[in-house]
C-alpha cells in the first residue's frame, strides 16, 4: 500500500527527529528544480510534483535507515548536496518524492600528508576544502567554476571536472576510496589503495551514479602539492577553430600536460570580452603549472608547438590569467545572473559533448550549422558559439553555449521552446558524428532520450546496475535511465 | 525625437585587486589587462532610453537614438554594439591620447554640449557619475552649458501624455519624485532598478550592425583645440591609497541576551528608529 504524503513525512520524523524533516512550502518547491528550469525558478513558477519533504541529513547510519524505509516503501528519493546540478538531476518527477540533503554531513575527516589523501564528508563544499588543503600547502586539483558552491558528493556523483583537469584529470581520476549507502540500507566502503587487480573497479559503480544507484556519503581523494608561483599563462587569437583544435591535439600527443587547454571561438569569447583583444578571433590559451622545471618545460614546448602556426597572434597573458582569475560563480554571481535573467528577460545555457580528435571539428561545426538552419526561433538568439576547455591524449571536449531573448511565452514554456529544442540539436549532431553527449554535468533528465543511443550493445551493463542495486527504482527515477 | 545618451567605457574594477592599484609618474594605473564595460549608471541610461524610444515610437514621431562617448578606439566596439541594441548613431569624440581627462568634467561636458548643440537633440541623459575620476560634475556642467533643466538621481523615464513632455522620476531625500518636464532636458542616472543591465543584441541584429558606420568626431571638429583641453584649473599632486579604516568592538555581558541588548541599544536603535 503507498504512504500518504504525510504519513512519509511522519516516518522519516521518527527516524532521523523532526527538526531534520523539512516541509515549508517554499523550501519544497525550491527543491523540486535544479538550473535546468532556473527560468521558471525565478519566475516562481513549479510545475514539477513538489516533494513530500526535504530531509537534512546528520551520518552515514541516518541516510541507511532512510533508504531502508523508502526502499521498503517504494518512495522515489533525490540526492542532494551543493545544488547545483544542471541537468535536471534533482528535479523530482516523482509525486511525493524525498530529497535527501547531505549538506549538513559536512567534516573533512582526514587530511592525510604522507599518502596524499583528503577524506571529506559528501556535504564538504570542495571551495572549503581545497582553502584547508592550500594553507598546507596542498590541492585537490579539482576546480569547477561551481568550486565555491558544489559539494564532495554531487561532485563525484556527476563525474564532474575542473578546469585544471588537463594536468590532475577529472573527478574519477582523483577519487582513491568512497562510502556509499545502497537503497536496501546496506553501507559499503572501498578502500583507501594506489591500485589493484582485484576485479573491476567498482569505485565506477559509485562515481557517476547520479543518485540513480546509491548514495555517496564519504570521499577520499589525492592531493598534490601546490606550485601557484609557478603558474605560467599563455595565450594566442586565432583565425578558426580547426587549427585549434589541430594545436590542441598536437599539444596533447607532443606529451604536454598544461593544467589549462582552452580554445574559444569568437562568438563565445565575446561574452568574456576576448573581443576586446581579439575581434572576430577564436582564442587559445594554456596555463603551465607544477613544480618550477614542469611548468617552464610546459609552457616553452607550447609555445614552441604554437609559434610554428602563422595565423597565432600571440595575447598577453596578463590579459587571460586576470580573466581566468574571475571565472568562478560563488552566490554573488547567481545572483546577479537572477537578476538578469528577471529585468531583461535574458538568459543563456550551455551543452557540454566530447569527440575524439578525428571527429571534434564535424561536431562543432554542424551542431552550430544545424541550429542556424533548423531552429525556429533563432532569432531570439543573443549568443551561439562554444569552446573546448578538457582535452584529452585521444580527444576534447566542446561546451555549447546558446544565449536567447525569451519572447512570447510563459515561464514553463521557456524550456521546450528553447533549452530542450537547442539541447537535442547538439546532442544528436554528436552522437551522429560518434562522440558522447555528456561530458561533465552528467544525463540528469533531459539527455535520458538518448542515453541508449550513447550506450548502444553497453547499455546491458549499464542497465544490470539499475537492475541490480536499485530494483524498486526508488533511486531518482528518471535520472540517466530514461522513464520506460 | 533626437536623444542622445552619453557614456563612458571604465576598466572592470571588480577585477582588480588592491596591489595592482599602482601608478606610474603620470599617475595612471596600468589596467591594459583588465575587460573594460559600460560604467554601470551609463549602462543604465543606455538602456533605460532604449525602453523610452519604444514607448515613443509606438504613439508619435520617429525617434533618434545617438549614444555618445568621448574614447580612443577602444570604445569602438561598445559603440558597434550600440549600434546592434538599437541605437540610430555612434559616435565617439577622440581627443590627443596624452591628455589626461580623468579628472576634468569641465572638458567632457564642453565637448558634449558642443556636439548636443550642433546636431540638435532635445534630450540628453548621462550616468551620474564614472567609476574612473568619480567627479559627479560632467551632466550638471553640460545641462549649464546648454541652459537646460536638469533632474539628478534619475531612476526612470517615461512617456508623457503631451508629446513635448516626458515624465521622469527620480530619487530624492530618500523619497521618489514624479515630474512631467517640457523638453529639451538633462537627465542625470542615478540607480535604476527597472533597467540595470544593457540588453544583449541578437545574432542577426550584431551581423546587421557590422554594416553600419560609426561617426568620429575629433575635439578640432568641435570648435576646442588641444589647448582648451588642458586642465587649467586644477593639477593633479598626487594619488594614494585609502586604507579602509575597520575597528572592532567586543559587546561586554554576561548572557547573550544582555550582549544582544547592547547592540540593540548602543548601535541599531538610532539607526532604526
Ligand atoms: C555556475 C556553475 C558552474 C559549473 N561549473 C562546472 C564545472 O566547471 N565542471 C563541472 O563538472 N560541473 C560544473 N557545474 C555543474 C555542477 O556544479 C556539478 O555537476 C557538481 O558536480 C554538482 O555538485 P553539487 O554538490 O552541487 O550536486 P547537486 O546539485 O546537489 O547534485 C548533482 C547530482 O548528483 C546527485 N547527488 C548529489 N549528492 C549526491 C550524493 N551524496 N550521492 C549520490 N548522488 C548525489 C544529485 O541527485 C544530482 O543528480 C557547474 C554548475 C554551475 C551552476
Amino acid at each position: 500500500m503507498t504512504l500518504t504524503r504525510e504519513a512519509i513525512v511522519e516516518h522519516l520524523k521518527n527516524i532521523v527527529g523532526k527538526e531534520r524533516v523539512i516541509t515549508d512550502e517554499q523550501v519544497l518547491k525550491e527543491n523540486s528544480h535544479d538550473r535546468y528550469k532556473k527560468f521558471e525558478t525565478i519566475f516562481g513558477v513549479y510545475t514539477t510534483p513538489i516533494p513530500a519533504a526535504v530531509v537534512k541529513l546528520a551520518d552515514t547510519n541516518q541516510v541507511s535507515d532512510v533508504l531502508k524505509f523508502l526502499n521498503e516503501n517504494k518512495i522515489n528519493s533525490v540526492a542532494k548536496t551543493g545544488g547545483t546540478a544542471t541537468e535536471g538531476g534533482l528535479e523530482t518527477i516523482v509525486e511525493n518524492s524525498v530529497v535527501l540533503d547531505g549538506s549538513q554531513m559536512n567534516q573533512i575527516i582526514k587530511i592525510d600528508e604522507t599518502n596524499m589523501l583528503a577524506t571529506a564528508q559528501c556535504g564538504v563544499n570542495l571551495g572549503e576544502l581545497e582553502d584547508r588543503l592550500r594553507e598546507q600547502g596542498f590541492t585537490t586539483g579539482h576546480s569547477p567554476q561551481s568550486k565555491p558552491l558544489a559539494h564532495m558528493g554531487g561532485l563525484v556523483a556527476t563525474r564532474s571536472i575542473g578546469q585544471f583537469s588537463t594536468l590532475y584529470g577529472a573527478i574519477e581520476d582523483m577519487v582513491i576510496g568512497l562510502e556509499a549507502v545502497f537503497p536496501n540500507g546496506e553501507i559499503t566502503r572501498i578502500k583507501n589503495v594506489p591500485r589493484r587487480s582485484c576485479g573491476p573497479d567498482i569505485r565506477h559503480v559509485i562515481i557517476g551514479n547520479e543518485g540513480a544507484l546509491c548514495y555517496i556519503t564519504e570521499v577520499t581523494v589525492k592531493i598534490y602539492k601546490y606550485f601557484p608561483e609557478n603558474n605560467e599563462f599563455l595565450a594566442w587569437a586565432l583565425d578558426d577553430m580547426t587549427t585549434g583544435f589541430k594545436i590542441l591535439r598536437e599539444v596533447m600527443v607532443e606529451g604536454y600536460r598544461p593544467s589549462v587547454a582552452r580554445l574559444y571561438d569568437a562568438e563565445d569569447g565575446t561574452q568574456h570580452s576576448f573581443d576586446q583583444f581579439a575581434e572576430d578571433k577564436c582564442v587559445l590559451m594554456f596555463m603551465a603549472e607544477g613544480n618550477e622545471h614542469l611548468a617552464r618545460a610546459t609552457a616553452q614546448g607550447i609555445a614552441q608547438i604554437v609559434e610554428k602556426y602563422d595565423e597565432c597572434r600571440k595575447i598577453d597573458s596578463r590579459l587571460i590569467e586576470n580573466w581566468f582569475n574571475h571565472l568562478n560563480w560563488g552566490p554573488e554571481k547567481i545572483a546577479e545572473e537572477r537578476e538578469l535573467i528577471r529585468k531583461n528577460l535574458h538568459i543563456g545555457f550551455t551543452t557540454e559533448v566530447s569527440g575524439n580528435w578525428d571527429c571534434i571539428n564535424t561536431i562543432y561545426e554542424n551542431a552550430i550549422k544545424r541550429i542556424r538552419e533548423e531552429y525556429p526561433h533563432i532569432e531570439d538568439l543573443t549568443m551561439l558559439g562554444g569552446h573546448s576547455s578538457h582535452s584529452y591524449q585521444t580527444g576534447t571536449n566542446l561546451y555549447f553555449v546558446y544565449d536567447y531573448d525569451v519572447k512570447d511565452c510563459k515561464p514553463e514554456e521557456e524550456i521546450n521552446k528553447y533549452h530542450i529544442a537547442l539541447n537535442a540539436l547538439i546532442v544528436e549532431e554528436t552522437l551522429k558524428a560518434g562522440g558522447s553527449m555528456v561530458h561533465h554535468h552528467g544525463i540528469g533528465k533531459y539527455r535520458t532520450p538518448w542515453t541508449k543511443q550513447e550506450h548502444g550493445s553497453a547499455y546491458y551493463i549499464l542497465k544490470g546496475l539499475k537492475d541490480q542495486f536499485d530494483p524498486n527504482g526508488i533511486m531518482n527515477t528518471g535520472t540517466i535511465y530514461p522513464v520506460e | 525625437m533626437k536623444i542622445a545618451v552619453c557614456f563612458k567605457i571604465i576598466a572592470d574594477y571588480d577585477r582588480l585587486s588592491g596591489k595592482d592599484w599602482e601608478w606610474d609618474e603620470c599617475r595612471f594605473v596600468d589596467m591594459s589587462f583588465v575587460r573594460r564595460v559600460f560604467n554601470c549608471f551609463d549602462e543604465s541610461a543606455l538602456e533605460t532610453v532604449l525602453k523610452l524610444s519604444r514607448q515613443l515610437e509606438n504613439v508619435s514621431d520617429t525617434v533618434e537614438l545617438t549614444a555618445l562617448t568621448v574614447d580612443d578606439e577602444q570604445g569602438d566596439l561598445f559603440l558597434k554594439h550600440l549600434m546592434a541594441v538599437g541605437y540610430d548613431h555612434a559616435v565617439r569624440i577622440c581627443c590627443n591620447n596624452r591628455l589626461d581627462l580623468r579628472f576634468n568634467p569641465l572638458v567632457i561636458s564642453h565637448l558634449i554640449s558642443r556636439y548636443i548643440k550642433q546636431e540638435g537633440q532635445k534630450l540628453v541623459v548621462l550616468g551620474m557619475q564614472g567609476g574612473e575620476g568619480d567627479n559627479g560634475q560632467t551632466g550638471f556642467l553640460v545641462a549649464e552649458q546648454l541652459g537646460w533643466p536638469c533632474i539628478r538621481e534619475v531612476i526612470d523615464v517615461v512617456r508623457a501624455e503631451s508629446p513635448d513632455c516626458l515624465k521622469v522620476f527620480s530619487r530624492i531625500d530618500g523619497a521618489i519624485l514624479k515630474q512631467t518636464i517640457k523638453l529639451p532636458m538633462v537627465l542625470i542616472m542615478g540607480h535604476s532598478l527597472n533597467s540595470p543591465y544593457l540588453r544583449v543584441p541578437t545574432l542577426r541584429q550584431k551581423l546587421n550592425a557590422k554594416k553600419k558606420q560609426l561617426t568620429i568626431v575629433s575635439n578640432i571638429e568641435l570648435g576646442l583645440d588641444n589647448d582648451a583641453l588642458l586642465n587649467k584649473d586644477k593639477t593633479l599632486m598626487d594619488l594614494y591609497g585609502q586604507k579602509p579604516g575597520k575597528s572592532c568592538v567586543f559587546l561586554e555581558g554576561k548572557t547573550a541576551q544582555e550582549q544582544a541588548q547592547r547592540l540593540y541599544d548602543q548601535y541599531l536603535k538610532e539607526r532604526l528608529s
